[in-house]
């Protein structure tokens, strides 16, 4: 079997987004027949239906969409950026600055539906500023060891005090705290999904502007420099903007594992590690496997709702280890 | 002569008339047996629960020692506060020199529960969910403190009020109204069967609108919400002032209940917690919902 071209791999990809994000449409807690979906769709039918998909379906649907895009596609230039496969958008720092950032907003009786994510996002860009500090000073260039390093040691020292407060807050903001860390794709309406995208889309700019120069630094760093990449403006650029899409998704949605990590690794084993190519793949399979994680998030234990990183995890390890095996036995 | 007048003086005390073992001495809810010598005088109650339990039998002047959650009645705020009520702070609580303390029946409690037995300090372990554990839990505060009289005439107001509330809403009704409780915000979650609030809501003559759920409290979809279309939403808010303001929530507005303003707030110390309280609390709801006029409705 080969492997297909990229054209046709692509065409494949954007069918398979379609085809979810129409599933995800269609399904959900409440039983409604796709007739009445339609109507709804339409604002035509029952204004229940309506109300339903329009405010809750849709939104929920475009949300997941994204933030699975935006995971993966950080996913993978960080694992490109520091060269090691085990990097995540959480790797670096971020989900213990958030989550810090989070606990604390609930901790000082913040309640405003919007305070929440700000407060994370301000965490994760704390822990971001921090790391980056920490490995300019140590390495001048970014040196991916000492990047690496720092991050998991500020994601350690964030974790600590978040535990730290936790301990000494009340037993319903620490419930709290924690399902919302879960991580959920249900508590953003449209102004959160549009702030998102608009967000978003200048960073997976800045990412795709520097594919070619993230191709040349797979080689090493000296060869990349050698080949003409700038090499430590390449990582600058690529661990600010990987990590502002991270810090975003995290407000939007909370801390969703497995995708940014495990996304990118199955588009390089089905396609090559072109990142040209691997960006915008990783955005679509992203967003398509997430909507269809959180489809089957709302519907399998309906009324009930797990979260969606049960579902991710649960239903990505198994596609992961099936995709290592059919691709390294040939 | 001396050593004859000891043994008298013994033998009379061992006849006098003292506080009857039996009296002083319950099953608590993890099924041991709690016995006093006497009377408890000095009790450190670790949940809100019980706290309002032990001031409604008139014991307040008995609890040294309370949680930093315990807000009822307003003279609990003199009372030393030691702290979390789950996985308490042992040397705070020894410190205030209890002969008794009530610790709530978590799982999250038996290292409190083993470092107070080793302190010889006697601990009530008492389960506070539901209606039937505030008037068990009553009777064996009362018990070991000596004033099960005390406990006879709570109850006996307790039953009454509650049956009084009951009548007067099941009178009232045209129709059952199911209302959907907001436990909280993101994810949403809500109660289920067998809660405290399941039985409040039914005590105001009303429906949990999710009282099919197993669990007695779980995240549900808010898309189930809409297609449950409850008639109210009850939201319980620790401070009925700032008011968390529904409609404006992402999403909420696919509840018909919210887009039509049918959102009750009330206040989370009153609603939220299993006490002598919850006659008030179903005969405030019961109001409430009058308020609502839902008529005959669907």
């Amino acid at each position: 079997m080969k492997r297909p071209t990229a054209t046709a791999f692509f065409a494949g990809l954007v069918a398979a987004a379609l085809a979810a994000l129409a599933l995800g449409v269609a399904l959900g807690a409440a039983p409604i027949a796709p007739r009445e979906v339609l109507l709804g769709l339409l604002r035509r039918g029952d204004p229940t239906a309506t109300a339903i998909v329009w405010s809750l379906r849709l939104p929920r649907v475009a949300l997941g969409f994204i933030v699975g895009g935006v995971l993966a596609v950080s996913g993978a230039a960080l694992q490109a950026l520091v060269r090691n496969p085990l990097a995540d958008p959480y790797l670096l720092g971020l989900s213990g600055g958030a989550g810090l950032g989070a606990v604390l907003a609930l901790a000082a009786g913040v309640v405003s539906a919007w305070a929440l994510p700000a407060a994370a996002f301000l965490g994760a860009l704390a822990a971001m500023l921090v790391v980056y500090r920490l490995a300019v000073v140590a390495g001048g260039a970014l040196d991916s060891r000492i990047l690496l390093l720092a991050g998991v040691v500020v994601g350690a020292f964030a974790g600590a005090l978040l535990s730290g407060v936790l301990a000494v807050s009340e037993a319903s903001q620490v419930k709290t705290a924690t399902l919302w860390l879960m991580g959920g794709l249900g508590g953003v309406g449209w102004p959160g999904v549009v702030a998102l995208a608009v967000y978003s889309a200048p960073a997976i700019a800045v990412l795709v502007a520097e594919a070619r120069a993230l191709n040349l630094l797979a080689l090493g760093e000296e060869p990349a420099q050698h080949l003409g990449a700038d090499v430590a403006r390449t990582k600058r650029r690529v661990y600010v903007a990987a990590s502002l899409l991270a810090a975003a998704s995290v407000a939007a949605a909370g801390m969703i594992g497995f995708v940014g990590l495990v996304v990118p690794h199955a588009v390089r084993l089905l396609r090559g590690h072109d990142h040209r190519f691997l960006l915008p793949a990783a955005f679509v399979l992203g967003g398509t496997f997430l909507v269809l994680a959180d489809t089957l998030a709302r519907t399998v234990f309906a009324p009930l709702e797990l979260p969606v990183g049960v579902v991710t995890a649960v239903v990505g390890v198994p596609i992961f280890a099936v995709l290592r095996r059919r691709w390294t036995s040939r | 002569m001396a050593r004859f007048l000891a043994l008298l003086l013994a033998f009379v005390a061992a006849c006098s008339p003292r506080p009857s073992a039996r009296t002083l001495s319950i099953t608590d809810d993890w099924g041991r047996t709690v016995a006093l010598a006497a009377p408890a005088r000095r009790i450190v109650s670790l949940s809100p629960s019980s706290t309002e339990i032990l001031f409604a039998l008139g014991l307040g002047p008995r609890v040294v020692g309370r949680t930093a959650f315990c807000d009822f009645p307003p003279a609990v705020r003199s009372v030393p506060d030691v702290g979390n009520g789950i996985e308490p702070n042992v040397e705070a609580v020894a410190a205030r020199h209890p002969d008794l303390v009530v610790l709530y029946a978590s799982a999250a409690n038996r290292a409190a529960d083993r470092g107070l037995a080793a302190l010889h300090i006697p601990v009530a372990v008492l389960k506070l969910d539901d209606a039937a554990d505030v008037v068990r839990a009553a009777r064996r505060l009362a018990a070991l403190a000596g004033v099960a009289g005390a406990a006879d005439s709570l109850v006996v107001a307790f039953d009454a009020s509650l049956r009084t509330v009951e009548a007067e809403a099941a009178a009232r009704r045209v129709r059952q109204p199911r209302i959907y409780v907001d436990v909280w915000a993101n994810p949403p979650m809500t109660v289920g069967q067998g809660s405290y609030l399941s039985e409040v809501l039914r005590a105001a003559g009303a429906v949990n609108s999710f009282g099919d759920l197993s669990a007695s409290s779980a995240p549900v979809s808010l898309e189930a919400i809409a297609a449950r279309d409850p008639d109210a939403v009850l939201v319980l808010a620790p401070d009925t002032a700032s008011a968390p303001d529904l409609a404006s929530r992402p999403g909420w507005d696919a509840v018909r209940a919210v887009r039509e303003g049918r959102v009750l707030v009330v206040d989370a110390s009153l609603y939220g917690r299993p006490g002598p309280r919850m006659p008030l609390a179903a005969a405030d709801l019961a109001r409430r919902i009058g308020n609502l006029r839902l008529g005959h409705g669907p």
